[in-house]
């Protein structure tokens, strides 16, 4: 295990300046109408009505950066409330269901009733994602502890495959909002606007709070069921409370740019091994190099084919499953 | 001799756990291969089986290389009862026992009159020809073990290797499979078998070998193998040998 | 058991291969259903270029799914394995897509070709990964992982190269949809692999009873492994590069033949074809019926019964 032994303010401090520096660089590298290192920052304090690189990046590429932010660290921080409530080194919301219930959910609502508009798309990937999650907990027996990470997982596997066959069902069946369905489900910031962004940050606030409120009892739970309830933990108001969390974080960042997978499997392990097994400080780590790695894919994402886009979901696929593979030999399951 | 391992070396991941041992199966007696847990009993029988390659050295069957000799044919004159066994699914007691005729069928499996008597002779005398028709899986550990080993004698081979054929046996069932070898052994076969009870070993078998680290300690008739300092250097047991006031065979007593 | 459940399957099979030609966007009578495979006739189009070869496909590729399926299974002791699971069918259709997105003239009957290397080469990954000593659920984690793997590639690839994406997304979902006489004839070669498959059957019941027992009883255990394997592999991929990957088929087609018929592969391996045959037919019928004139593809029906399936297995394996 690679440990890089910085003290933790020095960590954080660490991930801040990369943040800063990743968000810089998104702000105006690949555009199509030349954007200088300046014109990003000029966009930022002092802004030229002029100019219309600063406008591209004051009214496209910053809400962008800024939900890219958001998103990484709500699936970061639901990762480890996952892999902590089922001390499941696999849980994560791809490979537990919560993504494909979500767009199920989501791709219903939209193609069988679009005139909810963005907050009934929002609550019905909440729904979703919560139904799904509630059947893989209840067929994988995690409610009930134990060591059977294998099957919480296939559990997941299965209630994946069940979710999105019957979304390509009701996006075939319901043609007309296919399309927009379709740019959802691969999880890209394109179309990331101010509005977006206004509807988003207090539940993600609310979110990444309570995430950190859990993480003590995170750590009691590391000790097993048995020994954190002889600690004074109310093992039933944790897992819903967390899941609860859970839903919230993902449901959020689901709502606003589509399903993004593997940020919540593969951070949260990222960050064990630069802070230990401390919830309270690997979580705002987690959190913080969550937010590192979507601004990062977003960026590639707008490069890798310039000038096309490629959703920055599927960037992350790329990464995220090798590393699934691994994580899963690496593991005794 | 017919079964014999020279300089055998076997074991697991390039790890040896039965050490350069020469042997030779005394023809037409019940042996026992005794021995601590992890002892190399086990490896040893199913080297002599041939599921496991040999490191170094050889197996031999009528003086020929183990590895060299057609399956099939080996099949019809060496079989094998594995110390554990899958529980397979959907597979009636009557069709497993018939799985042991397959070394005798054709390809596609089809069972004869001739393998049917021998079929039902072997399910006779192990006590299971009213359990025909259950499922393999909704039986209890001890019917099952009585199950495998009706298919392993349905095999009808000259030399049988048996992996602790009492496991999971009720105690009167464990006498009834000894009565059952040594009824066998009269018929004529030669049968290895390794046993975890020293005095059902010294008791019903003819020929005890006896094993430590891989290593071949001492064999030969139970009054000669089974003494204290033997116990005492393989066992680490400090006990009395006596004799058995109904068969008059040694019998130990810990102390 | 057997001999009740053979009849009533080809019975039910033969019900609906009828179904399958009489039914769909518009209904043809069964009388007309004759007519119609003579030159000519008012539904000639219908039944003999659109339906017959359909339904024929339906029935093959159900059949050799499913016998794929029965045979990794037999060989892998793993009520969870199949060629799916495994990753096997996701490995052919990124073998296919990077075929058809980098060589987009090249000719298309090198398809099945191209998914049985691809399938092939994840049959080995997951073996190189795996090993022969790993546990049940592992293998199936590792090769559901490979096929998140497979699928991700496949996404970047699609979105790298949009070239034909419609045509690839419609084959990607598992679909008869729009198949006919041609692809029925590229999969005929295929079909040889049946008798062989059948050959292995007496094997296969023995390495059920395990390595040990098997050995015993003469069987050559690692070579019955692999000349299983390269059956199914071969059996999946040429189904897989003529409809797509129809999930859940080989896994769930199996199970339920070993409910009705046992285990005996001898009795198994045939009806297992069978009940895949009727479990495609059926759920390209409803694929068709559901909502016509929309068509839904076959690999999302089967999916919608498979999963509940699989989850029930999951439940019940210890």
């Amino acid at each position: 295990m690679i440990s890089i032994r910085l003290p933790f303010a020095g960590q954080c401090l660490a991930l801040v300046l990369l943040l800063l520096i990743f968000s810089w660089i998104s702000l105006f590298s690949w555009s199509v109408i030349a954007i200088t290192p300046m014109d990003a920052l000029h966009a930022l304090y002092n802004m030229n009505a002029e100019s219309i690189a600063q406008h591209i990046v004051h009214d496209l590429r910053l809400p962008r950066v800024l939900i890219g932010i958001m998103v990484g660290a709500n699936l970061a921080a639901a990762g480890v409330i996952m892999q902590g409530l089922t001390q499941n080194p696999l849980a994560s919301p791809s490979v537990l269901g919560i993504n494909a219930g979500a767009a199920l959910g989501m791709a219903t609502v939209s193609s069988i009733a679009p005139w909810f508009g963005l907050l009934g798309t929002s609550l019905a990937a909440i729904i979703g994602g919560g139904i799904a999650w509630a059947f893989v907990m209840l067929l994988g027996s995690a409610w009930r502890g134990g060591n059977e990470h294998g099957r919480l997982v296939l559990a997941g596997v299965a209630i994946s495959a069940l979710c999105a066959a019957l979304t390509k069902a009701v996006i075939i069946i319901a043609e007309d909002q296919a399309a927009g369905v379709l740019t959802w489900l691969a999880g890209s910031l394109t179309d990331a606007r101010w509005q977006t962004f206004d509807s988003f940050w207090p539940v993600c606030v609310i979110g990444l709070l309570g995430a950190m409120l859990i993480a003590p009892t995170l750590n009691l739970l590391q000790l097993g069921d048995d020994n954190a309830r002889n600690l004074g933990v109310s093992l039933m108001w944790v897992k819903l409370g967390g899941s609860f969390l859970v839903l919230l974080l993902v449901g959020s960042a689901i709502s606003s740019v589509g399903a993004i997978g593997f940020v919540g499997l593969l951070v949260p392990h990222m960050a064990r091994m630069l802070a230990g097994q401390d919830h309270r400080k690997f979580l705002p780590i987690a959190m913080m190099l969550g937010a590192c790695l979507v601004v990062l894919s977003d960026t590639i994402s707008r490069g890798i084919i310039y000038p096309a886009e490629t959703p920055a979901g599927a960037i992350l696929a790329l990464i995220g499953a090798p590393f699934f593979i691994y994580l899963v030999r690496k593991r005794t399951l | 001799m017919s079964l014999s391992t020279h300089n055998l070396s076997v074991g697991y991941h390039d790890k040896a756990i039965v050490k350069q041992v020469d042997l030779s199966i005394p023809e037409g007696k019940i042996i026992a291969l005794l021995g601590p847990n992890g002892c190399g009993k086990s490896t040893l029988l199913k080297a002599m089986a041939r599921i496991l390659s040999p490191m170094e050295g050889q197996v031999h069957w009528q003086g020929k290389n183990l590895h060299g000799i057609s399956s099939k044919k080996l099949a019809q004159q060496l079989a094998l009862l594995p110390q554990t066994q899958p529980i397979p699914e959907g597979i009636k007691v009557k069709d497993l026992v018939a799985y042991g005729r397959s070394p005798y069928t054709g390809f596609w499996g089809r069972i004869n009159r001739d393998d049917q008597v021998i079929i039902d002779n072997v399910m006779t005398e192990t006590g299971i020809i009213e359990l025909a028709d259950q499922l393999v899986s909704e039986l209890s550990g001890g019917q099952r073990q009585r199950v495998w080993l009706a298919m392993t004698l349905a095999q009808d081979t000259p030399y049988l290797l048996l992996d602790e054929p009492t496991t999971y046996m009720d105690l009167s069932h464990q006498v009834e499979l000894m009565h059952l070898l040594r009824k066998l052994n009269l018929q004529g076969k030669t049968i290895v078998t390794v046993l975890h009870d020293i005095n059902q070993a010294a008791r019903y078998c003819d020929y005890l070998i006896v094993m430590k680290q891989g290593e071949i300690v001492t064999q030969g008739m139970p009054e000669s193998v089974l003494t204290e300092t033997m116990l005492k250097d393989v066992f680490s047991l400090n006990a009395q040998i006596h004799q058995d006031p109904i068969a008059q065979t040694p019998m130990c007593v810990v102390e | 058991m057997a001999t009740r459940s053979l009849p009533i399957l080809l019975l039910t099979l033969l019900g609906l291969l009828l179904a399958n030609l009489m039914f769909g966007a518009v209904s043809i009578p069964f009388k007309q259903i004759l007519d119609g495979l003579q030159i000519g006739s008012e539904h000639y189009f219908t039944v003999h270029e659109y339906r017959l070869p359909r339904t024929i496909l339906a029935m093959l590729v159900g059949a050799m799914m499913a016998l794929a399926g029965a045979l990794v299974q037999g060989v892998i002791r793993n009520p969870l394995a199949s060629p799916d699971v495994l990753g096997v069918s996701h490995g052919a259709g990124l073998a296919a897509v990077f075929y058809m997105s980098f060589f987009p003239n090249a000719d298309i009957s090198w398809l099945p070709a191209v998914a049985l290397v691809g399938s092939l080469m994840a049959a080995l990954m997951l073996w190189w990964l795996c090993g022969q000593h790993s546990s049940t659920i592992k293998m199936a984690i590792t090769g559901v992982a490979l096929a998140a793997l497979y699928a991700s590639c496949i996404d970047f690839l699609m979105l790298v190269k949009p070239l034909e994406i419609n045509n690839a997304l419609l084959w990607l979902t598992g679909s008869l949809w729009g198949r006919g006489w041609n692809q029925l004839s590229m999969l005929l070669p295929w079909l040889l692999l049946m008798p062989f498959a059948l050959w292995l059957a007496k094997p296969l019941n023995l390495i059920h009873l395990g390595d040990d027992s098997a050995i015993s009883l003469g069987i050559k255990a690692n070579k019955l492994r692999l000349a299983s394997l390269a059956i199914a592999v071969g059996l999946t991929a040429s189904c897989v590069a003529i409809c797509g990957p129809i999930g859940f088929l080989g896994l769930v087609a199996p199970h339920l033949t070993r409910k009705l018929v046992g285990g005996r592969h001898q009795i198994l391996l045939p009806s297992t074809m069978l009940v895949g045959a009727i479990l495609l037919l059926l759920a390209d019928l409803a694929a068709r019926t559901i909502d016509p004139p929309i068509e839904l593809p076959a690999g999302i029906m089967t999916a919608i019964i498979g999963a509940p399936y699989f989850l029930w297995l999951l439940l019940r394996t210890k």
